[in-house]
């Protein structure tokens, strides 16, 4: 298992070099001179020069890269062109909220999504795995934009029930909670569909395998079979199947974000992108992908820990 | 046996595909689904013709019409006055090209990927690595990190989709250009001293194409998700421009007075998106005997 992490942190090696290069590009094409967009519009060419020194911009292009992943490393991202506060305390401040939506979409969607699946695959064939199924296609198809639409037209404006834009304060209060339900749902709204749909076909393929049949075959009841062993045995590709979808689900969050002024980091590197602020923009989009690197790293940890046969190699 | 014509490759793909397509209609919903997209595709291509307004020609005394109520504006206008079905053809004309152009390019280069790695062994290790790197990202940050050194537009789009497109190809291709390696009638051709690019041409590429357009198929329907959220976003197409996303995007201001102009839109995503899925699950059904009950 040792090898098999050690392997893994190698392949994110270049990874990680691939996302600093392509943040450090970002603000090498940008058709503006960064010393200008720094300096501001009263800026003399003094200190635009002066500038220009400090950020090294003066240096071969080789030169400048190695400075700037030293500064990243020392969490030094630059200064919003718009606010002037420090991308990396900006970034800090959204890194909470997204934490709290994705968690508020896992605790819900997961459970919800490996029962339906595996209630599918009991059923298989029957009315209620094609309604299930039905389910899941719809979910996996709708475009998590629409889902949140409806949700704040309908439950938010319709019914009053519930609040939809901004956080409402800290997790632990009334109000937090309230402001967190409608963008879980949504978030979560379209991660139901593909969890259902991997269980399915994963406690399906377990289902015909021959330790099913023997725990059958010495008389246990059908829930005790299903659950303790075909479920429990299936577990292990869902779980990596659900790590793999976390592209995805990253995607929806910086959509949810947007659409409920939920305060986290998709909706900052939206926000920063339209306004043309390059250094937040950068900076967002690093630690997205230093996000989903760190979780897809996780759950290949997880996974060797899980499955015996990646344990013993 | 001797005198038995062997069919080409070519031949038996096309009497395959043939069996796949009468197997694949039979299903109720896939039928449906088939029926449903070569509509939604004649309509998008004949869109010019068959709107009955320019899409972009704004009227504020007929401006936000909700549906269905005035025979001449079937499906509303919005807060410009536009006709929503016009810009609805339009839209979706505008949002399948965009996927079908990503789609081709990042697809076509991931299969010529994928191929050339089956082939030159030499390479594969590289090419394979360089994909798994691509594929460490998801779509959307594609999308995110392009736009932001472009800004937004239609194009930064499609070249993000078409990335995140190109990983999964290769891999795709490269699987089934091994298996096909291993057929007698590559050795054969290599024994009567064809060379490797006639080989590759001729040979590996056909007999790979099946796999890799059901895959593009499977494909499709989250290409067009994804870019439908980047145009939501406001990364995408800019308004005026008729696209999906962008027009749900717009819609968003006037959701609780006339929720039409955002749902319309994003109603016939999902409707297109559920299509391309319930035909994709119903190939590989047919596709994969394994699943088929």
């Amino acid at each position: 298992m040792g090898r098999h992490i050690v392997q893994r942190l190698l392949l994110s090696v270049p990874v990680l070099f691939g996302v600093l290069l392509i943040g450090f590009l970002l603000l090498q094409v940008v058709p503006t001179d960064p010393a200008v967009v720094l300096a501001g519009p009263l800026a003399t060419a003094d200190i635009v020069e002066a500038i220009r020194q400090d950020l090294g911009l003066n240096e071969p292009l080789w030169y400048q890269f190695a400075l700037y992943i030293g500064r990243v490393l020392q969490g030094d991202l630059g200064k919003s062109i718009i606010s002037n506060l420090g991308v990396a305390e900006e970034l800090g401040r959204t890194l909470g909220p997204t934490l709290e939506l994705l968690v508020a979409c896992l605790v819900w969607a997961i459970p919800l999504g490996i029962a339906m699946g595996t209630l599918a695959a009991v059923a298989r064939g029957r009315i209620a795995d094609r309604i299930i199924m039905a389910f899941s296609v719809a979910g996996v198809s709708i475009p998590v934009f629409f889902l949140g639409l409806v949700l704040i037209w309908y439950v938010g404006y319709k019914l009053q029930l519930l609040p939809f834009t901004g956080r409402g304060g800290p997790l632990w209060s009334w109000e937090g909670i309230q402001h967190l339900v409608l963008p879980a749902l949504t978030l979560g709204g379209v991660f139901v569909g593909p969890i259902a749909r991997m269980t399915r076909t994963t406690v399906l393929e377990v289902l015909s395998a021959d330790f099913v049949r023997t725990a059958r075959a010495k008389g246990l009841s059908e829930p005790r079979v299903v659950v303790r062993h075909a479920l429990r045995n299936a577990l292990i590709p869902i779980v990596t199947l659900i790590g793999l979808q976390i592209g995805f689900l990253l995607g929806g969050a910086v959509v949810t974000e947007t659409m409920f002024s939920w305060p986290g980091v998709g909706r900052l590197a939206v926000g920063a992108i339209l306004s043309r602020d390059f250094p937040v923009a950068q900076g967002a989009i690093i630690v997205l992908a230093l996000a989903f690197l760190l979780i897809n790293l996780a759950v290949d940890v997880l996974y060797a820990f899980l499955d015996p046969r990646v344990q013993r190699r | 046996m001797t005198d038995v014509a062997v069919p080409s490759p070519a031949v038996a793909a096309m009497a395959t595909r043939r069996s796949v397509a009468y197997r694949l209609l039979r299903e109720p919903t896939a039928f449906v689904s088939t029926l449903f997209l070569v509509l939604v595709v004649v309509a998008a291509v004949l869109a010019p013709w068959i709107a009955p307004y320019d899409p972009y020609f704004t009227d504020q005394a007929k401006a936000l019409r909700p549906p269905f109520e005035d025979p001449s504006y079937l499906l509303g206008t919005d807060a410009q006055g536009r006709d929503m079905l016009s810009r609805l053809l339009y839209g979706t004309r505008l949002t399948l090209l965009m996927g079908l152009v990503a789609l081709v390019t990042g697809g076509g280069l991931g299969a010529l990927v994928g191929i050339l790695a089956a082939y030159y062994r030499c390479v594969d290790g590289l090419l394979m690595r360089t994909m798994d790197v691509l594929l460490s990202f998801p779509a959307i940050l594609f999308g995110l990190a392009i736009a932001a050194i472009t800004g937004p537009g239609l194009t930064p789009i499609v070249i993000a989709l078409a990335i995140a497109t190109v990983p999964l190809l290769a891999r795709i291709a490269r699987s089934t250009a091994l298996v096909v390696m291993q057929q007698d009638y590559i050795d054969a051709a290599r024994s009567v001293g064809l060379g490797d690019a006639a080989i590759i041409r001729r040979y590996l590429m056909p007999n790979c194409l099946s796999s890799i357009f059901v895959f593009m198929t499977l494909r499709f329907g989250q290409i067009i998700l994804i870019g439908a959220a980047l145009s939501f976003l406001g990364l995408g197409a800019q308004p005026p421009t008729a696209e999906l996303g962008t027009m749900a995007a717009n819609g968003r201001d006037f959701l609780f007075f006339a929720p039409h102009i955002a749902t319309v839109p994003s109603l016939s995503i999902f409707a297109i998106v559920l299509a391309f899925n319930v035909l994709g699950d119903a190939l590989r059904d047919v596709l994969d005997p394994r699943l088929r009950q």
